[in-house]
Formats: structure tokens, C-alpha cells, sequence
């Protein structure tokens, strides 16, 4: 689980460093300033400075294009899909932390914000249950910004125990 | 090199005018001035330091809702009771920035402490950065709400990371009397005063709930500052929004979600994380929801729920969530 995430956070950062050393986005200094994080700044620099310059770059023998394509040929096909584990013990850990806390659980009472048949034309619709959560998440953001109506939440005391 | 000259000419002019004496038809042409971000100062501090109470509706698509509002100012600060007038009877008391929502079913009521401000206030900031984001045009003549005369001031939107705005605001007291999100094919959403009292004719008995609480539950909503940042989100905000607020807010099931509000001073949008915990096989990416002014943009990332919505076009909402990064790595 940790070695997971660990990769696919190295693959964000690396996506990243790219992305600035292309020039495509704003560069953000303090993600670079890890040893991990300068290690690919210099390589990708070099990878680079490679494809530019001729002279850097070394003359592989043909040997070495036949013995590529040969590892290719031989690579297993992959179609396993990568399956997230459960995080079974996240819950149970959480729980206590959740009842202590659930005294002020809210539920809210539904907005008609997706209710209806109206959805925009372009807009992919979301299954129905999908969409009755994000009612929650409509009035989390009318209840911070004031904009749009006042929120007709209802807080079941102790709900989630 | 061609400043120079024109600026001397300019002396020269000024010095004819001044020799000449006053020049009524010079005066009478000069253009209005451009509105600038004070005229949204006032309609904020409008808002704030008036007494008034009126009854606005907030309408949108097919919804339309109607609140009370009673608001006014004494030695002690702002105070507020908000009505609900459709659906679930509600009722908010505010005290600066200390609010009591009346929940008379649940005989509950909630009590939060932070500063919230709703209609009429439109500003979630000193307005200072909207002209780099808006066109400011104000209406060359007026309009009439709840009675009175007010001036609509356009807000176009000058790139396509916001709605624009049309705020109509009293001629007399600078407030907000309808306040309009205007999409490219006209208004989204708006919320507009049907009838307002400013000034001494409202009562502070009108500050009074409606229900007697004493016997009810009080309940305080925890409010937890995260922030985001330190834990290694990347959130690359739209040009122009800054952070409003970032907390950690209990869901239902009790479940804890992070939640970051930005805005420009007028547009706002959310941004919500959580731990994943959907079932298995769920897609990562589950899109776009629009619904009138409002859109939704929900995917996920490694073991987390990202949720990004607000009242902004909905490449916005698609755009700042798909350029979401998640490198703890970085922070370490």
C-alpha cells in the first residue's frame, strides 16, 4: 500500500518536472528541493541535452537495437488492471475518532440543486446516488461563501455512532 | 521620444485654459469616470453598517427561495436574523461573526464561529483585485427595485475562469438590491430584494426568534484550519483567486473532508479532499456535473475523493481539478 503510493506520488512529481522543464506550467521551487526532486531536475536536463546534441549522445552498436527489440518480443502483454486494496484497517481505525466527533454530524437535507431532469446537454449525468452526494458538498460551499441559498441542513445529533 | 513634445503641449493647453478662465463646454464633456473598486467598497460597507430589513429571493433555474432578513448595527457590533420562508422553517441569528441556526424540528440549535456574510454583502475581500479580473461598467441610466431607484454595475468577466456580475445597487444608500450571474447566454442565477426598509424604521424587536430555545439543544460545530499545502496538495488556483479559508468539515456518516474556498472577491469556488473510501471498481474520473450556475467535477487521486465545484464555467472546475497534483514527497 505504501510502496503504491510512494510510486504514484514519484510519478505526480516526475509528471510535474517535466511538465516545467517543457515550459508548460509555472515552476514551483519548493517541490524541487528534495534530493528526489533534483535527482530528476538533472536527469531530465541531461535527457535533453542528449536529444539536442549529437556529440553527447553515444553511437549504440546494432547489437544493441536486436538485443531491444528481441526484450520486447519476449515482454509478457499487460492487461491486468492495477486493483486498489481495501483499506479495511483505515476504517476500523477511524472509527473511534468518528463517534467521538459525530455529535455534530450533519446530514443535510437535500438541495434541489440536481434534482429534476434538467441536466446541462454536455454534461456526462452522474449515477443518481453519485449526484444525491454532492448535495453535501453544494452546501458545505453555500454555507462558507454565503452565495446561492442559505442551506436547509438538518444536523442528526450523533449520527454515525 | 514622442512623450516629451505631447507632454509640453499639454502644459501649453493647460496654461491657455487656466489664461482663459473657466471652459463650461470642456467640463460638460468630460467622460464619467471609470468605476473603480470603491463603488463596490460602498455597496459592501452598505451592507455592513446599515440598518435595514427586507424580504429577497434567490432564483435559479426552477428554484425560487425567499428569505427575511432583519439587519442592524448597535453599540455591540452587526446583528442578523435570517428567515427561511420556503421549505423547513430555519432561522439564523447572527452576532458578528458568531451565527445560531434555529432548527425547530430537531429543536436544535447549531452555533458557528467564524465570519459569514451573505446577500446583501457581495465582497468576500476589499474588492481591490476585480478590475484586474472585470470590466467595471456602470449603467448610464437607472433602474427600479423593491421600490427603489438603483444603478446596475456590470462586472464582465475579462477571460473565461468566471461568470459575470450585474449588481444594482440604491441609488440612496449604495446597497445591493439584485445581484445577477450573467453566463454568456444571459442571467444564471440572481437574488433580489422584493422589499426593503432602510434606516430607523426597523426595529430591533425584529431581531427576536421566532421560536423560544431555551429547552433546545445546543450544539457547537468544531471548526478545524487545515492546510492543504503542508500536506503536499498542489491546487493551482485560476488567475485571480486567492484562498478564502481552508478547513476540515465532518460530512455525513461522520466522515472528515478537507475543504479549501477561493475566490476573486466575487466568484468563489471549492475545493474539497477526502480518503477514498468508495467500493472497489469505482472510475477514477467520475466528471462533470452542471446544473444551472453551479458545476461539479469530482475524480480521483491515488487514495483520495477530489471534489471541485463552484459557481464558474465548468472548464474551470474541470481545468483546477485535473491540474491537481498530490506530492507529499515534495514536502518532506
Amino acid at each position: 500500500m505504501q510502496a503504491t503510493n510512494e510510486q504514484e506520488q514519484q510519478a505526480s512529481l516526475e509528471a510535474s518536472i517535466s511538465a516545467w522543464i517543457d515550459a508548460e506550467a509555472d515552476i514551483r521551487p519548493e517541490d524541487l528541493d528534495s534530493p528526489y526532486g533534483r535527482q530528476v531536475w538533472d536527469t531530465y536536463h541531461l535527457i535533453g541535452d542528449v536529444l539536442r546534441s549529437e556529440e553527447l549522445a553515444i553511437k549504440p552498436s546494432d547489437f544493441l537495437y536486436a538485443r531491444i527489440s528481441r526484450a520486447i518480443d519476449e515482454e509478457p502483454p499487460i492487461v491486468a488492471p492495477r486493483v486498489q486494496p481495501i483499506r479495511r484497517y483505515a476504517r476500523a481505525g477511524l472509527s473511534g475518532v468518528a463517534a467521538a466527533a459525530a455529535v455534530a454530524a450533519v446530514a443535510w437535507v437535500a438541495m434541489p440543486y440536481f434534482a429534476g431532469s434538467d441536466p446541462a446537454p454536455e454534461a456526462p449525468v452522474m449515477a443518481s446516488s453519485e449526484a444525491e452526494n454532492l448535495y453535501d458538498y453544494v452546501a458545505a460551499h453555500h454555507d462558507i461563501t454565503g452565495v446561492g441559498p442559505l442551506r436547509q441542513a438538518s444536523f442528526r445529533v450523533g449520527e454515525g455512532r | 521620444m514622442t512623450v516629451a513634445p505631447l507632454k509640453g503641449m499639454a502644459c501649453l493647453a493647460l496654461a491657455t485654459v487656466a489664461l482663459m478662465g473657466p471652459m463650461p463646454m470642456a467640463i460638460a464633456a468630460q467622460p464619467q469616470p471609470e468605476p473603480g473598486p470603491e463603488i463596490l467598497q460602498k455597496m459592501q460597507d452598505a451592507a455592513r453598517n446599515l440598518d435595514y430589513a427586507g424580504v429577497y429571493t434567490y432564483q435559479q433555474g426552477n428554484i425560487v427561495l425567499s428569505t427575511r432578513v432583519v439587519h442592524i448595527v448597535d453599540g455591540t457590533g452587526e446583528r442578523e436574523r435570517i428567515s427561511l420562508l420556503d421549505g423547513r422553517p430555519r432561522e439564523y441569528i447572527r452576532h458578528n461573526e458568531t451565527t445560531q441556526c434555529l432548527l425547530p424540528d430537531d429543536r436544535v440549535v447549531l452555533v458557528e464561529r467564524r465570519e459569514s456574510e451573505r446577500f446583501p454583502a457581495v465582497l468576500f475581500d476589499d474588492g481591490e483585485r476585480l478590475p484586474a479580473h472585470y470590466d467595471l461598467q456602470l449603467a448610464d441610466t437607472p433602474d427600479r427595485v423593491a421600490g427603489r431607484e438603483c444603478r446596475d454595475l456590470t462586472l464582465v468577466p475579462r477571460d473565461a475562469q468566471r461568470f459575470g456580475f450585474r449588481i444594482c445597487a440604491d441609488r440612496d444608500t449604495g446597497l445591493p438590491l439584485r445581484a445577477q450571474t450573467l453566463g454568456p447566454d444571459g442571467v444564471l442565477a440572481q437574488i433580489v430584494f422584493n422589499t426593503l426598509e432602510v434606516g430607523k424604521g426597523v426595529a430591533s424587536e425584529a431581531l427576536a426568534p421566532t421560536w423560544n430555545t431555551s429547552e433546545w439543544k445546543v450544539v457547537e460545530i468544531p471548526i478545524k484550519e487545515v492546510d492543504l499545502a503542508a500536506e503536499g496538495w498542489r491546487i493551482p488556483l485560476p488567475p485571480g483567486y486567492e484562498p478564502l479559508t481552508q478547513v476540515a468539515r465532518q460530512m455525513k456518516g461522520g466522515r472528515e473532508v478537507k475543504h479549501l474556498v477561493a475566490s476573486d472577491g466575487l466568484s468563489t469556488l471549492s475545493v474539497f479532499i477526502e480518503a477514498y473510501s468508495g467500493p472497489e471498481g469505482q472510475p477514477h474520473d467520475l466528471g462533470l456535473v452542471r446544473k444551472g450556475v453551479l458545476s461539479v467535477y469530482r475524480k480521483r487521486i491515488g487514495d483520495h475523493w477530489l471534489t471541485v465545484l463552484g459557481e464558474v464555467p465548468a472548464d474551470t472546475v474541470r481545468d483546477l481539478a485535473h491540474r491537481t497534483e498530490y506530492v507529499p514527497l515534495a514536502v518532506r
